[in-house]
């Protein structure tokens, strides 16, 4: 699937968008990203997801040519990294950088110049990010929320086929944060790739359809969100006969799905369902539990409490 | 090329400072057409006017407006780092620049001003040139118009050491004082440690002013008080000493390609964040 080099606008769900291998940066003493290792697939919406300081604005920082990184490699569209992939690439790097002397509008065209495009999108983005009235204003005469829905318009410009947001309703109010996440989402709708770096769990669970969890630069967790971050309890069992737990468990009501991992039974439980009643159901069914712990639990527990050091 | 130029031209020609630092180096040089003339009438015996009939003029006029190099430096350094203050190196590499292109939208700057400087000294030259000279023939008025050439490199010189120096400090006012510093004060003051040893005339300031140097005035005067007498060739020489002018243009193309070669090691290797 990585081979899509003969194809690079192939619309289809396989095509790699980009491939990072071994990823590592340091500055000086702090190690920013260590050994990291992604891929996204055309189409996919994916969150990297961690605390300040995890990572997320260096890895996109250097996928963006920004910083160049220590070691490591990467790939956009699986082809080896050139500025003129950027122009197919709409980013937004933590707060949105523009000259401040400049109106709106000319800023943008100084956006359209850099991709090689016409002027003709501005009108557009600017409409989405709801900011045709201030076109002529001075870029620093902005508040806060507009730049950043500024910086997301000029990520728009062109319609690019990839969206790099980084931290995008960071420091906004709520009606900001609701009227930016509606704008992302509606671009994933469209079949958009989106990699968005968060802080916020809600946030990636709403929007994206996989997850990267980063902690102090390594990859702790990856993959569907549903799998990563899913409502649904999902707990690993074992017992004396794993096989007549199975069994068991298939003709009850108490499972939506078994899946056999290691020697152990990976159950995805019903609602109102927790491991106490497996429990039960195990000993009813004379079946003695020797081993039983909750994944999801771990996972979404492991994140809180990442922020929660993170916010002291 | 032209969209990297364009993309310099939204940006400068919105931006106060770049205009107005502009307009006071053009109005410097039309200062220059009615300054000169009213200094005249109160030296007596020489008359400065003397020195604005072709061909001296281009000479002159050469020499007394190279320090106005100056100022365009301080323009390409002030503009350099507003790009660091402001981030929009960042925002220029995110959406698809790449770091070469940075450093050639900045050196087609420098380009495009040396070129504007010397075509401004020019048109002034040809100005006074015309008023004054008693005598018109196209030879006449056409000979020493090589030393523009030179202009147009002592310009492109200075404008590169001062992106070099932007690229390296980054904040603007240490950019600025850096860069002042190195003409006015520490090339001057090597050039007095160093005056007993010939490497003094290879100092990279000294080799760029002296592509312009002062042309000799006692030869200009004592031509015009006897103008029967044949010029002596020798007091032609407009280096009287220092280095030979082919050596000097050539130093002066080193010191420039070092310093393109600096800045784009500087540009590669930069963190934009």
């Amino acid at each position: 699937m990585s081979e899509s080099n003969s194809f690079p606008s192939l619309p289809t769900e396989m095509n790699e968008i980009l491939s990072i291998q071994g990823l590592s940066k340091s500055y000086k003493q702090v190690r920013a990203v260590l050994n990291l290792d992604l891929q996204i697939l055309e189409g996919q919406a994916y969150g990297i997801l961690g605390p300040n300081g995890s990572g997320k604005t260096t890895t996109l920082s250097v996928v963006t040519g920004i910083i160049r990184q220590d070691s490591g490699h990467f790939r956009w569209f699986g082809e080896e990294p050139q500025a003129s992939q950027r122009r197919n690439i709409g980013s937004l790097i933590e707060t949105p950088h523009f000259y401040p002397y400049l109106n709106l509008e000319r800023n943008l065209r100084i956006i359209c110049d850099i991709k090689g495009m016409p002027y003709g999108d501005i009108g557009r983005v600017l409409d989405t990010a709801q900011l045709t009235a201030r076109k002529k204003s001075r870029y620093s005469t902005l508040s806060l929320g507009m730049k950043q829905r500024l910086g997301i318009a000029a990520a728009l410009l062109g319609d690019p086929r990839v969206l790099v947001l980084d931290e995008p309703t960071n420091g906004l109010d709520p009606e900001g944060i609701a009227e930016v996440r509606e704008i992302v989402m509606q671009q994933v709708q469209e079949g958009k790739t989106l990699i968005l770096a968060s802080h916020i769990l809600s946030e990636v669970e709403k929007i994206c359809s996989h997850v990267a969890i980063l902690k102090k630069g390594e990859l702790l967790a990856n993959g569907p969100v549903k799998e990563l971050l899913a409502e649904d309890e999902i707990i690993e069992i074992s017992c004396n006969n794993n096989h007549a737990l199975r069994k068991a468990l298939e003709g009850s009501a108490l499972v939506k799905e078994i899946e056999t991992e290691n020697g152990l039974l990976v159950l995805t439980l019903n609602e109102q369902v927790g491991p106490a009643e497996i429990n039960t159901f195990a000993f009813a069914n004379k079946l003695v539990v020797h081993h039983m712990l909750s994944r999801k639990r771990s996972l979404e527990s492991q994140f809180l409490e990442l922020v929660k050091e993170d916010q002291r | 090329m032209k969209r990297l130029i364009h993309i310099e031209q939204i940006k400068l020609l919105n931006y106060n400072p770049f205009r107005i630092t502009l307009g006071i180096y053009v109005l410097a040089f039309a200062l220059g057409l009615i300054i000169y003339p009213a200094i005249d009438k109160e030296i007596p015996v020489i008359s400065l006017s003397d020195l604005f009939r072709f061909p001296d003029v281009w000479l002159f006029l050469t020499w007394v407006t190279e320090p106005y190099n100056i100022l365009l430096a301080l323009v390409v350094i002030m503009i350099t780092t507003k790009e660091f203050n402001n981030h929009t190196f960042k925002t220029q590499l995110i959406f698809g620049l790449s770091r070469t292109e940075l450093l050639l939208q900045k050196l087609l700057l420098v380009a495009v001003l040396a070129i504007f400087a010397t075509l401004l000294l020019g048109l002034t030259s040809l100005a006074l040139g015309l008023i004054y000279s008693y005598k018109l023939t196209f030879g006449i008025a056409m000979e020493n118009t090589w030393i523009l050439g030179r202009y147009l490199l002592s310009s492109f010189a200075y404008m590169s050491i001062g992106l070099l120096v932007a690229l390296l400090i980054k904040n603007t006012a240490l950019s600025l004082l850096t860069f002042l510093a190195l003409r006015v004060f520490v090339d001057p003051v090597l050039f007095l440690i160093l005056r007993k040893h010939e490497i003094k005339w290879y100092l990279p300031m000294r080799t760029t002013t002296r592509l312009t140097p002062l042309p000799d005035l006692i030869e200009i005067f004592s031509r015009k008080m006897n103008s029967e007498e044949p010029i002596d060739e020798s007091a032609l020489d407009i280096i009287p000493e220092g280095l030979p002018a082919w050596l000097n243009i050539l130093l002066v193309l080193l010191y420039t390609s070092l310093a393109i070669f600096f800045s784009y090691r500087l540009m590669q290797r930069r963190r934009f964040t």
